[in-house]
């Protein structure tokens, strides 16, 4: 085996897993605060992806029509400084919006059978998703990334910058959820998770709760959507009408392998995912012509189907106890 | 948790929808769709309106007879473009209509021809083979939108649809594809196909780019990439062809493998395969993500591929402009922006700035232009003759009437001969990333006229292999 190849590929496989977690981190906040499933998640993810497109190439402000302050010199490329800060400037704007929609679409619905809110953000993917797809054209949208296609070169390995940033945001990502569940906010969480009405009866604000899950999920889905971005991911270095629509559903396999509800399982399930895809897509390549092209997108769905037929609730999920 | 398995399982099913629809613009899908079936027969309805609308009408220099689209009491001549202006390939779709209609707009303001003028009707695809068939129903009845031909249909799977029925209902069409099944009449009998095709696009471009790896010292060996359906099989088989007959070993061969969202494993073999040149046949999209991760993987192979494969204003916005200007070689079938010594482009250019100066210059107004041109012959060749029906506008592009382009492209004339037929010319230009600037046209000056960063190497350029090549006819067959 390769070293220089093997190195390469599970860099590639780090870096992808980093993107699975922090979109599998969107979909478990959402899904434990209010119990859930986000079927919004690609299109939410790929608004914030515009956002900071529209911040760090289009030198606006989303929905308003100024300029923005922190974009940095006209005609320059981006400083490392100047494209954090509009990083977390967007990150703030998707928090925003997942408050919005929480308050418009998700709150009204408290009570509601879970199906009718899991149907609403099927509507809301449909809905928002033409926005994105007019915004960003045929040609993609540019995320100003500073140090768009470089890499270092590791023992002959060339190791992307943008597979590196990707983990960097995936571990602040972890390090956030961890510290958030730790919070009271967190505890909260977790408490209306359990039981939504004890919790109320307890004197938690449910729809705070409510509100806090969905806008740190939708900043996590923006961040993943953003690192998805980055050179060399496929978009390569832009949003695209073609990859970022269906990003949420390649982290499907992931949050089901994980389990639904457990942030360590994501995590896990993100990196296992990710290293299973790339590995089949590297070193199965000869085998091209009788697996069929683009078998490699396949793997993940196997391995959850697999994991479904052996532990329904995922590896870390939370198993139901029946009473018969 | 019996909940969360039933949302789980709608999320499954919603997943695989999406994924199928993810696909949409590639070739499996476009494959899917170049069904003839449900093409409706309109030769029954035309049939009996046929006899009620034709009829001899005071011309030009006489009488004129005509049928559908054109309207003898106002001398005016409907033509009817069936463009994608809200799928996959709007943006671009959307400056090709533009250019025609400054065409049209041009032609009529300095009083058409013999006092005839032409008024395009655009009706909207979205790229859906099914709409795209229901508005040629529609442009090709006698109704309000019903015209004399179509100069503009967007896409090999809508031409590929409507073909049969065209040749049926003597609607000249002018698709927007290049696929080598249009010079065919036995195919495309009433397909007007502009420029060279894929197949021959290939051929050129492997011989070229193989003369320039010796130039650089490398050993010409090839990989060649394509997408499932007629666009990637087209080119990868001149490719191949090519490579046949230059003696060229052909190191990986991926036609039809780049499918799908994850092209890890074709990328894989890509660059195992130590391929000195590469030829594709994808989509921009595709070429990115392989190109991008290939260099990233430090392959520094010659890149070149179908005209479709690279667009500008993706990959010199992209993190890999640098990269593309340094290995990429465009391939394409026209003139670009405001390339000098062109009298057409000027003529093109200063109609364009003067009437869409909100739009950015663009490469593609060649191919609206070309599409006006090829049009504007047909007519005047008709108005002289003093038969505007549609019968007879697909007898004179079969009777050898050549086009002349006035330097954007090669001329062309449209012979039953399937050799004789097909232009055997392309165009190879450099990727300037440097050069790259696109301004709007309001801010053209001849001193700073912008660039698309495709500047031309080679006009009109045909190689041995094309020059030489005896087709039994198309590269491909037709998957409908």
């Amino acid at each position: 085996m390769d070293v220089t190849t093997f190195i390469q590929t599970l860099v590639k496989a780090l870096a992808l897993g980093a993107v699975y977690i922090m979109m599998g981190l969107g979909f478990v906040i959402i899904f434990k605060g209010t119990q859930v499933l986000n079927f919004a998640a690609s299109a939410l993810s790929m608004a914030g992806a515009m956002f900071m497109s529209i911040l760090i190439a289009d030198r606006g402000l989303p929905f308003l029509p100024f300029g923005n302050p922190l974009a940095g010199p006209e005609g320059e490329t981006p400083s490392i400084g100047v494209w954090l800060s509009n990083l977390i400037f967007t990150l703030i704007i998707a928090a925003i919006l997942g408050l919005v929609v929480e308050r418009l679409t998700i709150r009204p619905m408290i009570g509601q059978p879970l199906f009718a809110m899991a149907v609403i953000t099927l509507g809301l993917e449909f809905a928002i998703r033409p926005f994105n797809i007019d915004a960003t054209a045929l040609e993609g949208r540019s995320l100003g990334v500073p140090w768009g296609a470089e890499a270092w070169t590791v023992a002959d390995a060339l190791i992307p910058k943008s597979y590196v940033a990707a983990a960097i945001m995936a571990l602040i990502a972890g390090l956030v959820v961890f510290f958030f569940y730790r919070s009271r906010f967190g505890v909260a969480m977790r408490a209306v998770a359990f039981d939504q009405e004890a919790a109320m009866a307890q004197g938690i604000n449910v729809g705070r709760v409510f509100a806090i899950a969905w806008a740190l999920g939708v900043a996590l889905a923006a961040l993943a959507g953003i690192a998805y971005g980055m050179a060399p991911f496929p978009p390569g270095g832009s949003v695209s009408q073609e990859i970022h629509p269906v990003l949420a559903f390649r982290v499907l396999p992931v949050i089901v392998l994980g389990g639904l509800d457990s942030v360590i399982g994501v995590i896990y399930g993100g990196v296992m995912i990710a290293l299973a895809e790339v590995f089949a897509g590297q070193y199965l390549s000869q085998y091209n012509s009788i697996l069929g092209s683009g078998y490699s997108t396949i793997v993940p769905y196997l391995v959850m189907l697999i994991v479904l037929v052996v532990r329904p609730y995922g590896l870390f999920g939370t198993p139901e106890i029946r009473r018969v | 948790m019996k909940k969360i398995r039933y949302l789980l399982t709608i999320f499954l099913v919603f997943a695989m929808i999406a994924a199928s629809c993810g696909g949409s613009d590639d070739g499996a899908a476009v494959e899917d769709d170049t069904s003839t079936e449900d093409t409706t027969d309109t030769t029954e309805a035309m049939d009996d309106t046929t006899d009620s609308t034709e009829a001899m009408d005071e011309g030009g220099g006489g009488e004129v007879a005509t049928d559908f689209g054109v309207d003898a009491e106002n001398k005016v001549i409907r033509v009817g473009l069936n463009a994608d202006l809200s799928g996959p390939f709007a943006s671009l779709v959307s400056e090709i209509v533009a250019a025609q209609q400054v065409y049209w707009e041009a032609f009529n303001e300095a009083g058409g021809y013999e006092g005839w003028t032409v008024e395009p009707v655009v009706i909207d695809s979205g790229y859906a083979t099914d709409v795209g068939i229901q508005n040629y129903e529609q442009f090709a009845q006698e109704s309000e939108d019903g015209v004399l031909m179509i100069t503009e249909n967007t896409g090999s799977p809508i031409t590929a649809a409507i073909a049969a029925q065209a040749a049926e209902d003597n609607v000249l069409v002018i698709p927007l594809s290049w696929a080598s099944l249009w010079p065919d009449p036995e195919f495309g009998a009433a397909i007007l196909e502009k420029q060279t095709t894929y197949c021959i696009e290939s051929m050129n471009g492997v011989e070229w780019l193989a003369g320039y790896a010796e130039e650089q010292g490398l050993e010409p060996s090839l990989a060649i990439l394509s997408r499932p359906g007629e666009y990637g099989e087209d080119g990868a088989a001149g490719a191949k062809i090519a490579a046949e007959e230059l003696g060229i070993p052909i190191v990986y061969d991926g036609t039809s493998q780049v499918a799908g969202d994850d092209r890890t494993g074709v990328i894989a073999e890509l660059v195992g395969s130590g391929a000195t040149m590469v030829w594709t046949t994808l989509t921009p999209g595709e070429l990115l993500d392989i190109f991008g991760n290939a260099v990233s993987q430090g392959y520094d192979g010659l890149w070149s591929g179908n005209s479709p494969s690279f667009s500008y204003p993706v990959m010199l916005t992209s993190d890999f402009a640098g990269e593309f200007d340094q290995y990429y070689f465009q391939s394409g079938y026209y003139a670009s922006w405001a390339t000098p010594g062109i009298p057409e482009m000027d003529r093109l250019v200063t109609e364009m700035v003067a009437r869409r100066p909100e739009l950015s210059i663009s490469d593609v107004y060649s191919t609206g232009w070309i599409e006006g041109m090829m049009t504007e012959t047909l007519i005047r060749a008709a108005i002289d003759g003093g038969d505007m029906t549609r019968a007879n506008m697909v007898a004179l592009a079969g009777s050898g009437i050549e086009v002349d382009f006035g330097g954007l492209s090669a001329n062309q004339s449209w012979p039953a001969d399937y050799n004789e037929a097909v232009v055997r010319s392309s165009w190879i230009y450099d990727v300037d990333a440097e050069a790259f600037n696109l301004i709007p046209m309001g801010d053209y000056t001849p001193e700073n006229p912008g660039s698309t960063g495709m500047i031309p190497l080679e006009k009109d350029y045909v190689g041995s292999v094309a020059a030489d090549y005896v087709f039994d006819g198309p590269c491909i067959t037709p998957s409908g």
